[in-house]
């Protein structure tokens, strides 16, 4: 299985899609224990991966396309997201090829790196309430799967999605909603879910792509 | 409640004020893309310069303390909401004068980590700078547990006289210790009536009824456990300044500063009324009030309530803050 520079894009773009339509429910999510932005937040960062995706060019490596997707979103304002998903982007670039395609181990360490990059910022893990609770159980799942390209993707966003489904039942241990402890317990962490959208968004974009 | 508020457009917010910033006090300060608010004196500076980040919608903080005396730079984010680490990265490289520059966090989840992106940013690219971290607030956990303190007003005092050692000369690392040792002898405990308004949203962030007040409210409107029916000035004063003394600890014979800072829609009558049973609720412990700050100085929007901040003072404090200082919002 070879992942090309063009299916990268594609899942990119499909991701920014997929996180830009939940724009609203995630800023719902936000307005109860936290400032009501984090929908507008991730447009924000959103947007600047699809500006970068469309000025990479036609014959950038993927891991230029990574780094100037990182570079873009560093230079947005919008709080906590800005530099956790800059960090996630530059944890993909520096392990990503500096080729136009790289091969599935390639990929999946390209996962493990933007994971471990992130953990290294944030220090949060799995059951701390985060986006971490949507990526940690992604990563994961990517290694254990074998076949093709978009069956590994469909398990990923599968194992995103019940990651963020399970931060209901979670008290926040990080960031603003931290401060309300036990309270936060039945509302879903607005992380996991924007992480659990861009999970299923890279899936459905490798599907366009077909 | 519908939201009442002179504005245009919820997307230029900070943009727009930035610019009535610089409009209004272009002898004090320059506003440079990527929204630093930078002072006019840092061109000239042969000294330590101080950077500090942090979101809008707490005017004055943080813009109105760049100026002489105070802040060199300070990076303003979105309402709320942190700066990018690129633009802090930028300020303190602007802001390096070949003394070495003091970079000021307030800690918070968000100011935390694009803090901590720029420290790595500088360091790849050798920049000769430390970072000092404000955490004081005392109503979500122990002094044990200080990296789960929130920081708020109590870094406004600091920056006058981290900036006053800055200018006798001193080295980065005398003034970054310095800076720790007064982040370290303070405490702050804010008190809400009503909840502010997000300016952009129109959201309310939340509700305490006729009746009640929240002690230990974030600012951000983050809840702080304490609600319980709204008392007087005196008797808020004695619970307030009671779990600061005993934080910080001050004991009979020590002096102290006290900051009242008003969260948008508590008067200054208020804040003066306040201001004065603290320094009499002091007096009764046998603790001197040496210095003070009264007045709106880190907002919440239209947040009606205040936090109230003490420190302990040594005659070093006390003579690094009479000195002259020339600021949007604070002078001396």
């Amino acid at each position: 299985m070879t992942v090309t520079l063009r299916q990268m894009k594609q899942m990119l773009l499909g991701g920014a899609d997929c996180v830009i339509s939940a724009r609203d429910e995630l800023t719902d999510i936000d307005s109860r224990f936290g400032d009501a932005d984090h929908g507008i937040t991730m447009e924000k960062i959103m947007k600047a991966l699809g500006k970068a995706v469309d000025d990479s060019g036609e014959d950038c490596t993927i891991k230029e396309l990574l780094s100037g997707i990182s570079m873009a979103v560093m230079t947005i304002n919008g709080g906590s997201a800005v530099p956790l998903w800059t960090t996630f982007f530059d944890g993909l670039a520096e392990a990503a090829p500096d080729r136009a395609d790289m091969t599935e181990e390639e990929f999946r360490a390209m996962f493990r790196s933007g994971y471990g990059t992130l953990f290294e910022l944030s220090k949060a893990k799995k059951g701390d309430k985060t986006m971490m609770d949507a990526l940690e159980p992604a990563v994961e799942a990517m290694g254990n799967v074998t076949g093709s390209l978009a069956d590994m993707m469909k398990t990923a966003a599968r194992a995103a999605e019940a990651g963020a489904g399970d931060t209901v039942d979670f008290a926040a241990r990080f960031g603003r909603a931290k401060n309300y402890g036990e309270r936060s317990i039945g509302t879903p962490d607005a992380g996991a879910m924007s992480m659990k959208y861009f999970f299923q968004g890279l899936s459905e974009g490798l599907d366009r792509d077909q | 409640m519908k939201m009442k508020k002179f504005l245009n457009d919820p997307n230029t917010l900070t943009a727009e004020m930035l610019e009535g910033i610089a409009l209004a006090h272009g002898d004090i300060v320059d506003v440079l893309p990527g929204n630093l608010v930078v002072s006019r004196t840092l061109k000239d500076a042969d000294r330590v310069t101080i950077v500090t980040l942090g979101g809008t919608g707490h005017e004055p903080a943080l813009s109105g303390f760049v100026g002489d005396g105070m802040l060199d730079i300070a990076v303003a984010g979105d309402v709320f909401a942190a700066p990018n680490p690129q633009s802090c990265f930028e300020a303190v490289k602007l802001a390096d004068r070949g003394k070495g520059v003091l970079f000021l966090v307030l800690n918070h989840a968000g100011d935390m980590l694009t803090g901590n992106m720029t420290m790595k940013m500088c360091n790849q690219a050798g920049l000769n700078v430390r970072k000092v971290v404000t955490q004081e607030d005392i109503s979500n956990a122990p002094r044990s547990s200080a990296d789960d303190r929130r920081g708020l007003a109590g870094a406004v005092p600091l920056y006058h006289i981290a900036a006053a050692a800055a200018k006798e000369g001193r080295s980065l690392d005398e003034v970054a210790d310095l800076a720790q040792r007064y982040a370290d002898s303070m405490a702050t405990i804010a008190v809400a009536v009503r909840c502010a308004t997000h300016p952009a949203s129109g959201a309310s962030f939340g509700d305490l009824g006729d009746e009640d007040m929240e002690i230990g409210m974030g600012q951000h409107g983050e809840g702080g456990g304490g609600r319980q029916p709204l008392k007087t000035a005196r008797e808020t004063i004695a619970i307030m300044a009671n779990a600061l003394v005993k934080d910080i600890p001050l004991q009979k014979g020590d002096r102290a500063f006290v900051m009242v800072n008003g969260s948008g829609s508590t008067t200054l009558m208020e804040q003066f009324i306040l201001y004065k049973d603290c320094v009499r609720y002091l007096e009764g412990l046998g603790i001197e009030v040496a210095a003070n700050m009264v007045g709106e100085i880190l907002t919440v929007q239209e947040q009606a309530g205040f936090q109230l901040n003490i420190a302990r003072w040594n005659d070093e404090f006390l003579r690094l803050w009479n000195t002259p200082a020339r600021t949007i919002a604070f002078s001396k």
